[in-house]
């Protein structure tokens, strides 16, 4: 045997003591089985149409749903993004760019991320904490670190929670984010050698929800912030990403050509749950979404650097409760 | 004739493709066979992992629980193992991500060390040497890990291509690059504890 092949025996012995010991075994596999069944049979009776209309019942879900996608966005695809600005090196939130996502594109993209699919290996800096509940919006200032405005139209929050902030980098492979591209029928070749192993760091911060018990959630957070590597073509990764999310190639180079990719975030609104209009709200122009049952809204909005969402029943109720912000 | 199936014979003699493919046409029976073949692995694949029994059992429930969702297509080449290798190290690898508290990754390093050793002085030293093998593991990039953890369980080159995307030429020597960052980061993990 080789030294090489004798170093690698060794490695494998240490990694022999992971292995299930006798205590360690796993149910029988019948059991396993019939856990699974059950496990399948529940799954089935929760159809994927009833769970996401079950989740915009739960109006403090789909409050952060919209903060969720701009988080899926910047971590979803940091390479493209990152590589989307000729000269800055910072990204932070200005404005919101709404884009329709249909449920198939939606399907596509959750296969290619459930593949393992990534486009690069992600290393986790320091992971955000949990909710923690705080008495008061002092409290809250107190453990976020950050300042909380509240709206003047409404009673103190039944409910508030702080939350610490994380950071994390994107080490780009570009060999599989030309796969991401692939499997997307995206040309591969948009994405440029030069951004292999290039590091993309994303860091989100401290963020505050006030609750309130007739169903209006204000969660408030300084913009994320995402730092990469420059000298790269604006238009073609910026018409590669949009036409990963389902856009045509001619439009999307289009818009991509004329869209600021440094300060504007795309949102991408699934069309069978919620349409989208910009509103102006708090000073600044935000982007209204509201589910296609009617009875659940949100706002996305950003001033002096802070990102707002609000959610409740009504767009009305909500932008007044915007305005009153103080 | 009878119906009895020799001994030293495998009783699964249908390819997992053809089980693939009946499953596509909506033959519970298949998945069930799949199961049956694969669960033990996967689940060792998890445990390796993770680290806790209750855990990797989950987890690769959930790995079956894709495959019957989501079959995969009806070609005829699938390689069925290396694709639910993949999905349970993602899969894994995603449980490890949303270990939210350091107190929980710190429990899951040290538990479950289901040993019959029953001086505490033995288990300790063994829950010690686990958990810096598991933390040296982590520490590498994923493919790397996933790599040595597949060659532990014996899969061969040809398998260790398909199951992580890698040339069956070029599985030697990425194996060997992975074996070296594994004895740098176990070194260093064995400073940090003295």
């Amino acid at each position: 045997m080789s030294k090489t092949e004798d170093d690698i025996q060794d490695v494998l012995e240490n990694l022999s003591l992971l292995s299930p010991s006798a205590g360690d075994a796993s149910r029988p596999t019948p059991e396993a089985m019939a856990n699974l069944k059950q496990r399948l049979l529940a799954a089935e009776r929760q159809s994927f149409s009833w769970r996401i209309t079950n989740m915009l019942n739960r109006k403090y879900v789909f409050a952060t749903v919209s903060l969720i996608l701009l988080f899926v966005i910047a971590l979803s695809f940091p390479g493209v993004r990152a590589a989307a600005s000729d000269f800055l090196g910072l990204f932070r939130v200005d404005k919101f760019a709404p884009i329709s996502i249909s449920p198939e594109q939606i399907a596509l993209l959750e296969e290619i991320a459930e593949s393992g699919l990534y486009p690069g290996e992600i290393q986790m800096i320091e992971e955000p904490g949990e909710p923690q509940y705080v008495g008061s919006l002092s409290e809250a200032e107190d453990v976020s670190g950050m300042s909380v405005r509240r709206p003047g139209d409404l009673e103190d929050p039944d409910s508030i929670y702080a939350m610490s902030g994380g950071s994390g980098r994107l080490i780009v492979d570009v060999e599989n984010a030309r796969a991401i591209l692939g499997v997307a029928g995206v040309d591969p070749a948009l994405i440029p050698d030069s951004l292999d192993q290039a590091t993309v760091e994303v860091t989100v911060f401290p963020s505050v929800s006030q609750n309130w018990n007739e169903g209006i959630v204000l969660l408030q957070s300084p913009s994320p912030e995402i730092q990469y590597p420059d000298d790269v073509d604006i238009s073609a990764l910026g018409s590669a990403l949009l036409q990963v999310l389902g856009m045509e190639q001619a439009e999307a180079d289009n818009i991509a050509a004329n869209f600021d990719w440094t300060s504007t975030l795309l949102v991408p609104i699934p069309e069978n749950m919620a349409s989208f209009n910009e509103v102006r709200v708090d000073g600044e122009v935000g982007l209204a979404l509201s589910s296609l049952e009617g009875n659940n809204s949100g706002l996305i909005w950003q001033r002096d650097g802070v990102v707002y969402v609000l959610s409740g029943a009504d767009t009305r109720q909500l932008i007044d409760v915007a305005n009153s912000l103080q | 004739m009878s119906d009895k199936v020799p001994k030293g014979k495998p009783v699964t003699a249908i390819s997992d493709n053809v089980l693939i493919e009946r499953l596509n046409q909506g033959d519970i029976a298949s998945f069930e066979t799949l199961f049956f073949r694969h669960y033990d692995r996967v689940y060792g694949l998890l445990f390796r992992l993770l680290g806790n029994r209750a855990e990797a059992e989950d987890v690769a429930q959930e790995v079956f629980i894709k495959l019957y969702q989501k079959p995969l297509s009806g070609r005829r080449d699938h390689n069925v193992s290396a694709w639910l290798y993949r999905v349970a190290t993602n899969k894994g690898y995603n449980q490890i991500r949303s270990r939210k508290r350091r107190w929980q990754r710190d429990v899951v390093l040290n538990s479950d060390v289901g040993d019959t050793a029953s001086d505490p002085a033995e288990i300790a030293d063994k829950n010690d040497s686990i958990t810096s093998v598991r933390t040296a593991l982590l520490s590498l990039p994923e493919r790397q890990a996933k790599l040595l953890l597949l060659r532990q369980m014996g899969l061969s080159y040809a398998e260790l291509g398909e199951a992580c995307g890698i040339a069956k030429g070029s599985v030697g020597k990425t194996l060997s690059r992975a074996a070296e960052a594994f004895r740098s980061a176990y070194e260093k993990e064995n400073r940090g504890r003295r």
